[in-house]
């Protein structure tokens, strides 16, 4: 199947998502809440196109929009730059001071009108995504609570959470480096938790929370405990062994 | 042989609110004493009658007589006039907007204009007893669609009718059942949507509590179309009657061989559960209503994919509203042409509506579809209270819009409605009178969206936050230069970039009063005055002095006691002390009091 995007002619499968053959073919659609890994959110709306079938033309959320038949897409007409710059604007006024919305929203030439009140703290824009990478992990210890203009991301009743292994993959995902994780003295302090640092045996950096360790063993079935690595000093271990066996084999 | 009297005692919300329950002990146990007399008293409890506001309502058959507003106090005069002799209590009578009495409530300008196709046991059987719907052809639907049509004939008669969704988009209900009947995956699933959040509104209640098994019945002939076995009744959780009426029909349903196992002999199997809704008004919305089905959080999906192909657990599903289950039965039994001969061009049958606000009449009334608004606000209700003007009517629920006095003659029906800047939704309808500003309605509308927007979308919730704060500061007084165009700005973008229906409409409410009263808005922001006399901070209100004949009304109603004057000579509000509660003017016959 060909589609048409921006005027390029792309080939798609039937039901792929628009912003992934777009992406195929060279042409950026400005996202938020869109993870490769964790797709389907569908929140943050940075992603909407116009969308031209039969000579009408409608807006979609092309993150989440499976391609059906032969349609023609325009990413950046005059319609959806304003959309998304009034969009930013909206999110400019509610994280004022972060710095990757201070970038989008200047390249849409997005400005906060004086009259909005706003909290220069706040760096979150409620995406979602650090829920469901969470969720995905199968710990579950955040979840978006209450609804409406409310909505905010936390553990259940602020509390430090017993599910939370202190990971960090929410922090990780999160297109606007909302989530703050302090690191000192080999603790490592998350959603109101701390964790102890495990440091690699080799290079003697903190690489992992003793109950992230834990966690992987239980999933995988394997024990870690007798090599304590970092990724780094594992992957430079793995050259070093590949070296052996070449030298081995050239004696 | 004795005569047979029929005593319908109206044990819907409302009636029952005001206390319709003793009533109706009270006339059973009357009932029970035996006599000599030559009648033969049968006390039923019915559903709603719709005009809750006159309730407790008794209907006397067959002498065709109603009483509204009737106390414990009058039931003896009525057992032994009415019951027994036949006498019409001249007191009880329904009296019209003119207070003419009229004997049955049949005769009444409230009633005679409405075609009760959906409602058309409602208030006429008792809801917990299978027998009366049977009675009124019940279940007769389900014989025709078992025995004699084949799935085709089903589908076609829908077709013929051309009957659309009634619980807010207008979906032509064929359509949806063909889209799920084409996919070849089992189980389906059939639903019917109860969860009515829209504040305000009671006719899916009405239906679920009045005429439980019309609901019933449609699904089963739906379910029996689609080859589905199993179906769910979503109910708000609030509607504790429904659920209670709701579960005893089903009950009663399998217990007569119309539901479970091998319905009627025939072979087919379908069963209904009930599931109690997760509170929010989002929960109403199809995806949401299915996941929160599913036992997760009550939260829209983008709806690429129709749920007729892939809703509850991935499988087939056609979700419909209770008005329109409740349609069903009547089109296989009475054909849908029959169906079509009421109604537009392109909006078939009847619409139930809650009429409610400013006008003399309040309650639920079912007319053909292209009724004028004209019709269903001064000749249904009555027109307005008082000697107040009408200003505008909201229909369409809390993500509807305003409509103005100049498209009083509209012909309302579901394209009509959505060219005027409002929708049918699932058939709101709240009158407002001139004491009404529309900046503050607009405001009100956005502030109840705020609470209920499940908040998962950036346009819809960072949205309606913004929108909420302008129109918080123009009905406070701190409107600025340049806010209306960046509220226009702000609804054209969340009308197409949010993600659900909810996200979608709820600009309506703004660009509705925007279109239709833009100068109130402009007096609100640059001249800091609010016409309607409503936002506190903009009004101010004088007496004036020619109009003004001195009755001392306003005086002795003046909470803060700041208007003085002698009797028959002109009063004076001092301004100072006014609190702006505007009861002055409320009660002032002669339109003295006034809005600088
Ligand atoms: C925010 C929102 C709330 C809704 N609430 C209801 C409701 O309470 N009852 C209802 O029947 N439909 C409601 N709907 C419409 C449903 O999504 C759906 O379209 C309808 O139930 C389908 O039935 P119908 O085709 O018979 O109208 C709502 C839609 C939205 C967007
Ligand atoms: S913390 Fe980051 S990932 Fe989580 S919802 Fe906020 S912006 Fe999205
Ligand atoms: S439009 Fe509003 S209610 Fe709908 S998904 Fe978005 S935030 Fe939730
Ligand atoms: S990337 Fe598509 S909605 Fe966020």
């Amino acid at each position: 199947m060909i589609i048409k995007i921006d005027g390029k002619e792309c080939t798609a499968q039937k039901g792929e998502y628009l912003l992934s053959i777009a992406r195929r073919n060279g042409i950026e659609i400005p996202t938020l809440c869109h993870s490769d890994a964790l797709p389907g959110i569908g929140s943050c709306r940075l992603c909407i196109v116009e969308v031209v079938e039969k000579g009408r033309s409608r807006v979609v959320t092309s993150c989440i929009f499976p391609v059906m038949g032969e349609i023609e897409v325009l990413t950046n007409s005059k319609k959806i730059r304003n959309m998304r710059k009034t969009l930013l604007m909206l999110y400019l006024a509610r994280v004022p001071e972060n710095e990757k919305i201070k970038k989008l929203a200047e390249e849409y030439g997005a400005v906060v009108p004086e009259r909005f009140s706003a909290d220069k703290s706040e760096d979150c824009i409620l995406c979602g995504l650090c829920v469901k990478a969470c969720e995905s992990l199968g710990s579950s210890a955040i979840s978006t609570v209450n609804r409406g203009v409310t909505k905010k991301v936390s553990t259940p009743y602020d509390e430090p959470s017993k599910e939370c292994i202190g990971c960090g993959s929410c922090a990780y995902v999160c297109p606007t480096n909302a989530m703050k994780i302090k690191e000192k003295d080999g603790i490592r302090t998350i959603w109101n938790k701390d964790f102890k640092l495990i440091k690699c045996e080799k290079c003697g950096e903190y690489f992992a929370t003793k109950e992230q360790i834990e966690y992987i063993n239980k999933k995988k079935g394997f024990n870690l405990e007798d090599e304590m690595l970092c990724d780094k000093c594992k992957k430079k271990k793995a050259g070093e062994r590949l070296k052996e066996v070449f030298e081995d084999y050239r004696e | 042989m004795s005569d047979r009297k029929i005593v319908k005692v109206c044990c819907g919300t409302g009636c029952l609110a005001n206390g319709s329950g003793v009533l109706f002990e009270k006339l059973l146990e009357k009932s029970k004493i035996k006599g000599d007399f030559a009648v033969d008293i049968l006390v039923k409890s019915t559903g709603c009658n719709g005009l809750c506001e006159k309730g407790p309502l008794i209907k006397i058959e067959p002498d065709g007589i109603t009483y509204c507003k009737v106390k414990l106090s009058d039931i003896d005069e009525i057992y032994e006039k009415t019951i027994l002799k036949g006498e019409a209590i001249e007191r009880l009578l329904f009296s019209d907007s003119s207070g003419k009495k009229t004997k049955s409530h049949k005769d009444t300008e409230f009633y005679k204009r409405q075609v009760k196709l959906a409602l058309r046991n409602i208030g006429e059987i008792d809801p917990t007893c299978i027998e009366d719907y049977i009675e009124r052809d019940g279940y007769k639907a389900i014989y025709k669609a078992l025995f004699e049509m084949t799935p085709e004939d089903i589908i076609k008669e829908v077709e013929k009718s051309k009957i659309r969704g009634r619980g807010g988009a207008g979906f032509l209900t064929y359509r949806k059942w063909m889209g799920a009947k084409k996919v070849d995956s089992f189980p389906k699933y059939v639903v019917c949507n109860g969860d009515e959040g829209d504040p305000g509104a009671f006719m899916d209640r009405s239906v679920m509590e009045g005429d439980p098994h019309s609901i019933i019945e449609g699904m089963i002939i739906c379910a029996r179309y689609l080859d589905s076995h199993k179906g769910y009744i979503y109910i708000r959780d609030e509607y504790g009657l429904a659920i209670k009426n709701m579960k005893a029909a089903i009950e009663d349903a399998k217990n007569h061989g119309y539901l479970g196992k091998n319905i009627l002999g025939s072979g087919f199997d379908f069963d209904i559960e009930i599931v109690r809704g997760g509170g929010a008004f989002v929960c109403g919305e199809s995806t949401a209503l299915m996941s929160s089905i599913e036992g997760k959080v009550g939260e829209p999906r983008a709806k690429y994919i129709h749920s007729n192909e892939k809703g509850l657990w991935g499988q087939p599903t056609v979700l419909n509203n209770v008005e329109t289950w409740a349609n069903i039965p009547l089109i296989i039994l009475k054909g849908g042409e029959w169906f079509a001969g009421y109604g537009t061009e392109n909006s078939k049958g009847t619409k139930v509506f809650s009429l409610v606000g400013k006008v003399k009449n309040t309650g639920l009334v079912e007319v053909p579809m292209g009724t004028t608004l004209r019709e269903l606000i001064f000749d249904i209700g009555g027109g307005i209270i008082g000697n107040k003007k009408f200003k505008a009517v909201q229909t369409g629920g809390p993500s509807g819009g305003c409509i103005p006095e100049g498209l009083l003659d509209l012909k309302v029906d579901f394209d009509t409605l959505t060219e005027a800047g409002s929708m049918m939704g699932s058939g709101g309808m709240i009158v407002m009178d001139e004491r009404t500003c529309m900046v503050d309605v607009a405001r009100y509308y956005i502030k109840f969206l705020s609470e209920e927007s499940c908040g998962k979308c950036a346009p819809c919730r960072e949205g309606i936050k913004r929108m909420l704060e302008i129109l918080t500061d123009i009905c406070e007084g701190r409107g600025k230069e340049g806010d209306i165009e960046l509220l226009e700005e702000i609804c054209s973008m969340v009308e197409s970039a949010a993600l659900c229906g909810l996200g979608k409409t709820a600009p309506n409410p703004v660009m509705t009063t925007l279109k239709y009263f833009k100068d109130e808005y402009i007096e609100h922001i640059e001249n800091k005055r609010c016409p309607a006399g409503v936002c506190k901070n903009l009004t101010t209100f004088f007496i004036d002095s020619e109009k003004c004949v001195g009755c001392g009304l306003c005086r002795k109603n003046c909470p803060a006691d700041c208007i003085s004057g002698e009797i028959k000579k002109p009063h004076f509000i001092d301004a100072s002390k006014c609190i702006k509660c505007g009861s002055c003017i409320e009660n002032c016959r002669f339109s003295a009091v006034k809005v600088k």
